[in-house]
């Protein structure tokens, strides 16, 4: 009798109700797991925002695709634009946020990568140099600490848009121009710009710069194998410019006084009009050097 | 039987109409078209985007947005209204089923949000259509293989987002079997909404957590709640992309749906034939 109405009691009868209904719903869910969980794979790697695994701070990404959907694009774009109001102001602290708030918003958009990190490699270090006194004040040491600092966050920076954007040779072209420009690390830049080079759809000046930054080390010999190499390689493109590397190629062959039989011999290669629909200065292949 | 499906037909019919002359739904609808018809004009705030995908993310979005407050608002108002009015006591005295009476709730609704997914997806198409040979004309090089999206693929979307609303539809009415109010039953839905939306981080997180309470409760948390994620393929499906989503993968979606929205239909009528009204 006493268990009869402890059975019937409205609480035990409600926890009784919602057991049922977690079981009726682990039950369906497990039911439910061979359709599901194929489906979720072919879902997920089609979407490199949903791919969460090795990506850090993954968390806030989840949520922003979750919970905004579609309007994440003109969310980010608006938070861009705040954040070049807070870039004429200065104000590196809120910079940092805020480019980061609108990668995670929408990591989908190459251009917040690579300005994101031109901004924080090249323009807050001056601020940085500044705040501290400017350049004639600065020790170059500090200076050079500074630089150090910023570029290795924008490293950082570069690095996470690569997880979202592997074939984007604009990102991985960044971290060279950065090592060049700012470092003045011309051993690291070269090897960015090889780097570079090797993308489908790399930008031919790469690895022109790949072969100058190897002059520029001294190691004339290496630039000219390696632009005799990158001629027999490149299309007759006028993007290409392969006028500009044949001159290269004789002035290396002046300094290391290659002899007269040994030049290079372009062969019968003669300049032809670029398809309408070429990409300017953009190759088709990566090359294989 | 044919009796059955008649009373149901009924009940669904008047739902709908009742819904369709809603101010609320009207109001949400022409808000929805607007935004989307305004999306060219949002796109001189956009970076880079390719045009056309950016209206097919504005379309998306507020397919989402909007068909997700009018799926759980909707579905709220047309389930109290009976019980509030006490017409339910009236319908129920005949001989009605109370399975009946929410399965007709259910199509009834669901017929709205088919209505206002239907609508959008046609605004949308009719944007990117207008927009994209607008661009051909302009740009004509870039569009050599022909349109960049794929027409078909946006009402195949539509298709999926009108089945994430139906579990969304019959999970409100779930919670409304149960609760005594609008607003709790709302606000516990939107609530459910958002944890459908995020509950594939939880999932790709326990995979590599260690064994254990977090685990186990992440794992539980991943079965009790359907993947809303899973519907959300619009990207992968509009444009041409190099792994296009393919057909048996959109039928287990579909099937997913179908599933979950039955099973929260027959918990509600769990809930509601013991429900005094």
């Amino acid at each position: 009798m006493h268990e009869g109405s402890f059975i019937e009691h409205p609480l035990v009868i409600r926890l009784r109700r919602i057991v049922v209904v977690l079981l009726v719903l682990i039950f369906v869910g497990a039911l439910l797991r061979p359709i599901e969980s194929p489906a979720w794979q072919v879902v997920k790697s089609g979407q490199s925002e949903l791919n969460l695994e090795g990506i850090e701070g993954s968390l806030g990404q989840g949520l922003v695709v979750g919970v905004l959907g579609g309007f994440r694009a003109i969310m980010a774009d608006f938070m861009w634009i705040r954040v070049n109001t807070i870039w004429e102001r200065r104000d590196r602290t809120k910079l940092d946020a805020m480019i980061r708030l609108s990668t995670t918003l929408d990591p989908r958009q190459s251009f917040f990568w690579f300005n994101g990190a031109r901004m924080i490699a090249y323009d807050v270090p001056n601020w940085r140099i500044r705040e501290e006194g400017g350049y004639s004040e600065v020790p170059d040491s500090r200076q050079d600490e500074i630089n150090r600092e910023q570029a290795e966050q924008a490293f950082i920076f570069l690095e996470k848009a690569r997880e979202f954007h592997p074939d984007e040779p604009k990102l991985v072209v960044e971290v060279a121009q950065i090592y060049l420009n700012r470092l003045k690390d011309i051993p690291n830049a070269a090897d960015w710009f090889l780097k570079t080079s090797k993308m489908p759809n790399a930008p031919y000046f790469a690895a022109r710069i790949y072969a100058e930054l190897l002059r520029r080390q001294g190691l004339d010999r290496e630039a000219y194998d390696y632009l005799r190499e990158l001629y027999s390689e490149l299309p007759n493109d006028p993007y290409a410019q392969k006028n500009i590397i044949l001159e290269r190629i004789r002035t290396l062959e002046s300094i290391l006084e290659v002899q007269y039989l040994l030049r290079f011999n372009p062969g019968d290669v003669s300049p032809v009009i670029a398809p309408a629909n070429s990409h300017p200065e953009h190759s088709h292949h990566g090359h294989n050097h | 039987m044919i009796d059955s499906i008649n009373r149901l037909r009924f009940i669904a019919g008047n739902t709908f109409l009742e819904a369709v002359r809603q101010k609320f739904f009207n109001s949400l609808l022409l808000i929805s078209i607007a935004l989307l018809a305004s999306s060219t004009f949002f796109q001189q705030f956009d970076f880079g985007t390719n045009e056309l995908k950016f209206i097919t993310d504005f379309g998306f979005g507020a397919l989402f947005f909007f068909g997700s407050i009018l799926s759980v608002t909707a579905t709220t108002q047309l389930f109290f209204n009976e019980i509030e009015n006490r017409t339910a006591l009236t319908m129920l005295a005949k001989p009605i089923h109370k399975l009946e009476f929410l399965a007709g709730k259910f199509f009834g609704a669901h017929m709205l949000m088919l209505c206002f997914t239907a609508v959008i997806t046609l605004v949308l198409a009719g944007m990117l259509y207008w927009r994209e040979t607008e661009l051909m004309a302009r740009l004509g090089d870039a569009f050599i293989d022909g349109r960049l999206v794929n027409y078909s693929d946006i009402f195949v979307f539509g298709l999926l987002q009108w089945m994430k609303f139906g579990v969304l539809t019959a999970i409100t009415l779930f919670i409304a079997s149960f609760s005594n109010t609008n607003l709790y039953t709302i606000v516990v839905s939107f609530f459910v909404l958002i944890i459908c939306q995020l509950q594939y981080i939880a999932r790709d997180a326990y995979s590599t957590m260690e064994a254990g309470i977090g685990r186990w409760l992440v794992q539980f948390l991943g079965l009790i709640f359907p993947n809303f994620q899973l519907f959300n393929i619009g990207d992968q499906l509009v444009f041409n992309v190099k792994a296009p989503i393919p057909a048996v993968t959109i039928l287990q979606i579909v099937g997913y749906g179908l599933i979950y929205t039955v099973v929260f239909v027959l918990l509600a009528h769990v809930n509601f034939r013991r429900r005094e009204i």
